[in-house]
Parts: C-alpha cells; structure tokens; sequence
C-alpha cells in the first residue's frame, strides 16, 4: 500500500515551520535546524524503523535558508519528494539538490514581493489611516496586526499545499506560464505609485540657507522708515518653486543610486544621512544665513 | 515608568525578535514593526496618543527594514520598543511634538545599536544548536526534532533580547526620573530632521526593489505629482495605485491570451 502523509500531519509540519522558522537561525545551517523540525512528523508517518527516519533527518538539517514566509512552497515539496522516497521512487540525493536549487528563487521571490512591496504597502495604508484620524490613531496598527498575520498564514499555507500536491515540476510550469511575472508587475505599479507619493508626503530634506540682511523697510501705514530684518535668498523655496521638493527627491535617488550601484551598506547610508542631517542644521543656526537663526 | 512596564516592554521587544517564540510573521514582521510597536508601548505606558506621535514618523522612516539573508545591522524591534519607550518617559521634558520625535529617534538609535549587536550575539551562538541536532537526528528521534531548534534557539534569544532590553530600560527609567533634564534644541532639531531624512533611506531601497526597466521611474514620478500637484491624500493614491494594477493585469492577461 502506498504511504501518504495525511492532512493533519501536513498542518503539523506547516506550523512547525511557519512559527518557528526562525529561532535557530546561524551561518553555518542557517535555517537548517527549523526545516528538519518541520520535515520531523511527516518523517515519522513515512518511514517506520529507525535508521530511515535518522538518514531522512540528516539530509534536511543541512544547509537551507529563504524567505520564510512565501518560502514555505520549499517544505511542501520537499515532503511530497520524501513521499515519493518512500514510496520507492526517486533519490535521496535530488531531495537534497532540489532544495539547495531552491534558495535561491524563493528568497528572491519572497523578498522583492512580500517583505519588500506588500509588507511596506500595508503598513502605508495602515499608516494613512492612523494620520488621517486624528481621535483614534489606534485603527492603523490594530487593522495591520490583524490582516498581515492572518493573511500571511492562509497564503503560505495555501503555498505550502501546492509545493506538495503540485511538486517542483508543477511549480516550474507555474512560473513558466508568466502568470507569476503578470501578479508581481501588477503589483510593482501599485508599489512604484505608492512609493513616490510616500517620498512626497514625507521625506524632507532642506539646505536650511536663507541669508536675512537688515534694512529700512518703508512702512506705507505710518509713513516712516523702520529697521527690519528681510530675507534675500532662501535656497529652499528657490528650489520648491523651480520643481517643488526637488530636494527630497534628489535624496532619495541619491540613496538609490548609492544602494545599488555603489553597492554601499544601509548602515553607511544612514550614517551619510546622518552626517548631512548634522552640517545642515549647523548651518541652519549661523547667524545672518541660517534658516534657524535669527 | 514602573518596574511592570520596564518588564513587559522587554518581553515585548523579545517578541518582535527576529525568531521569537510567536513566529517572524506575527513577530518580527508585525509586533516589530514602528507602527505596532509604538502601538503596544502606548497601552503598557497609558497613553496612545503620544505614542503615535512618534510611532508613525519613526515607521515611516524604517519602512524598508529588509533584512535579507538574515543580515540584521540595525534591528527594528529594539530601535522602536526603546525609542517610544523613551519619548514617553521623558516627555515632561520637552516642550513640543518635534521635539518628542526628536527623542524618540535618539532612543531608536540607541536601541537599534544594542539590538543588532545582541542579534549579532545569538546569530553566532546558534551555531552550537548545530552540534545538538545532529545527534536527535543521528538518533533518527523525530518526537524531539524540536527541542534544539524551538528550545536550545528561544534560550539563547530570550537572553539576547530581554536582559539587554530590561538593562536599557532602566537607565531610560533613570533618566526619566530626574527633572531638570535640558536637552538643547539644536539637538531635537537635528536629530528629528536626521529622522525625516531617513524616510529617503526607506524610499531609495524599496525602489531598488521595484525598478527593473528605466521606465518604471515615470510611473514613481506620477505616484510624486499626485501628491504635490494634485494634492491627494496617501489613502487615495493607493486606491488609484490598486485600481490601475487590476487594468494592468488583466490587459497584459489578455494581450497573451490573443497571441495565441
């Protein structure tokens, strides 16, 4: 009779995974020792005697490391290799390559689209309606604590599932349709839309130059000429009027710029922000040509 | 600050750890977020409102917190816990709202550099897990394949977060007690502007995520003018955002479809 993981053990070893996916995280396994907690009860459905169970064991607290939570299609089809092992097709050697084979596409996948489109799309959304309700600020983090667990744990699952029932040939031929690259380019519109109306709104950016000279004013109500001090040249709103915050725009591609062609660390960026952020409020308190100073 | 509070703040920051007992999902990706995290350091401490104030700029400027490959240099859950925790404490001495912000990323910072260090700590004694499960899996014991992973791994992360997060939330407690405490307004100004700056910091690595062509920079221009010419709301445009992502897929689904 033809062994098969049941339901209730699938579920098992999904959650294994989906809560405790990163509590041992290392360099040298990486996630090695999350995935064999996670392959462990399906393990011990397919194979009955001892020495099975410790080579089927072995071979998944090896090396492995994704994006955790879309990653999860990875388990799934590892267990539908470990039934079909059992079940006396396939090697043990193409579980361990189909994994390893595996790294790469799932990270990638799951951290331009989860962690780095939807994760921040949700908590903008969540962000806006926190802003915009002044009386009860709490609905945005509430609202995001609610959907973004949930939603998360019914997508992996439903992932989860289909890396098992589909395997990695049924995943290829998903991902060969392009009906995943429509989904994510779709998405990346919304993102890019997002994106920009966030640097809008909220990065700021200012030269904190405005050089004020004191002159006489002539006051048309009283007549006379008074002592008072003007500004010049302010190179802030030179530039909003020229394209408005041209400024923060010019940040944020500069941070784009160096993250990606340069290839510098976001510690040195933050550090580089943080070096600009102290020379231009210095020079906003000089006197005569700070924005700050009197 | 109560010693309660002081407690149940850390077992916070625990939790919004990377690899925490709950699960990153739950975890680090929700309770560890800016926007949830000031969320939850308002109710401990009895005031929402004020920790809003800061939770949103300080979300807005670690949006981006991606950490991939598990490289933590700056770990959000402590920067943020620490950072609320400490605008509200202090917040007697200060006398506006861009001053608080100013604190709280003062705090953030603090909290971010002792937080990545203690990650940097676990993430190299979980390395001796290693030795542990290979003798459960030598052993073939699929009944205790949990222990060194949930076990050996939520020992070494409760003591990587929580005693360093109790241990600064002290000497913030500390702090906060004394009166008198002036802290300069060229220091507020500069370190709440640092703050704003860093949303570009945000923006910029998202956007490496996003653009793929050279054209995918006039759709993140349009996102820009919808704010500042046409002056919408962020709620509006990611309504406009969702719309035309739906006309998108199904044009580019149907184009396919007639090649055929």
């Amino acid at each position: 009779m033809a062994k098969v993981v049941s339901q209730k053990t699938l579920r098992k070893s999904f959650n294994n995974w989906f809560f405790w996916n990163g509590c041992s995280q290392q360099a040298e396994t990486m996630q090695g020792i999350a995935f064999a907690q996670s392959m462990a009860p399906a393990i011990e459905e397919l194979y009955n005697n001892k020495e099975d169970r410790a080579a089927a064991l072995k071979r998944h607290t090896t090396l492995f490391n994704t994006e955790p939570q879309l990653g999860s299609v990875c388990n799934g089809i590892a267990i539908g290799m470990e039934e079909q092992l059992a079940n006396g097709v396939g090697t043990p050697e193409a579980i361990q390559e189909t994994k390893v084979a595996l790294i790469g596409p799932t990270s990638a996948i799951g951290d331009s689209l989860w962690v780095a489109t939807i994760i921040p799309l949700l908590l903008t959304i969540c962000l806006s309606l926190s802003s915009s309700m002044k009386t009860a600020p709490w609905v945005g983090p509430v609202l995001y604590l609610i959907i973004y667990p949930l939603g998360t744990y019914l997508l992996s699952w439903k992932i989860f599932h289909l890396g098992y029932k589909a395997g990695l040939e049924g995943i290829q031929s998903f991902m060969a349709s392009g009906q995943l690259n429509h989904i994510m380019q779709a998405i990346t519109i919304l993102g890019l839309l997002v994106v920009g109306a966030l640097t809008a709104s909220y990065v700021t950016f200012a030269f904190n130059i405005d050089v004020k000279v004191a002159t006489n004013v002539f006051n048309s109500a009283t007549q006379t000429y008074a002592s008072q001090v003007v500004s010049v040249f302010n190179l802030d709103n030179v530039l909003n009027s020229i394209f408005p915050k041209i400024a923060p725009l010019a940040l944020t591609v500069l941070v784009y710029f160096l993250y990606t062609k340069k290839n510098w660390k976001p510690l040195m960026i933050m550090l580089l922000i943080f070096v600009l952020a102290a020379v231009l409020t210095a020079i906003g308190f000089i006197p005569v040509i700070g924005a700050f100073a009197a | 600050m109560t010693i309660t509070q002081v407690i149940l703040i850390a077992l916070f920051i625990y939790l919004g750890a990377i690899g925490s007992i709950v699960g990153n999902t739950i975890g680090w990706y929700a309770l560890g977020r800016p926007l949830v995290a000031s969320f939850v350091v308002g109710i401990i401490m009895g005031d929402v409102r004020t920790a809003m104030i800061v939770g949103i700029p300080l979300q807005i400027a670690y949006l981006a917190n991606v950490t991939p490959g598990g490289a933590v240099a700056w770990d959000l859950s402590y920067a943020t816990y620490i950072g609320t925790a400490m605008a509200l404490a202090m917040k007697g001495t200060v006398s506006n709202d861009a001053a608080l912000v100013g604190l709280a990323f003062t705090g953030a910072g603090i909290g971010g550099v002792v937080g990545g260090t203690m990650w940097n700590v676990h993430y190299a004694l979980d390395v001796f897990l290693n030795r542990w499960a290979e003798r459960v899996a030598a052993r073939g014991d699929t009944k205790r394949m949990w222990m060194p992973n949930v076990i050996g791994g939520q020992l070494i992360g409760f003591a990587c977060r929580f005693i360093p997060a109790v241990v600064v939330l002290l000497a913030i407690r500390a702090a906060g007690k004394t009166t008198g405490i002036n802290v300069p307004a060229w220091f507020l100004t500069g370190i709440s502007s640092f703050g704003s700056m860093m949303a570009a910091l945000g923006m910029g690595i998202i956007l490496s995520f996003l653009i793929k062509e050279r054209y995918d920079w006039a759709v993140f221009l349009v996102g820009f003018m919808l704010i500042i010419y046409f002056k919408l709301s962020m709620m509006a445009v990611a309504v406009i955002g969702v719309v035309v992502a739906i006309l998108y897929y199904a044009i580019i689904q149907n184009t396919k479809e007639e090649a055929f």
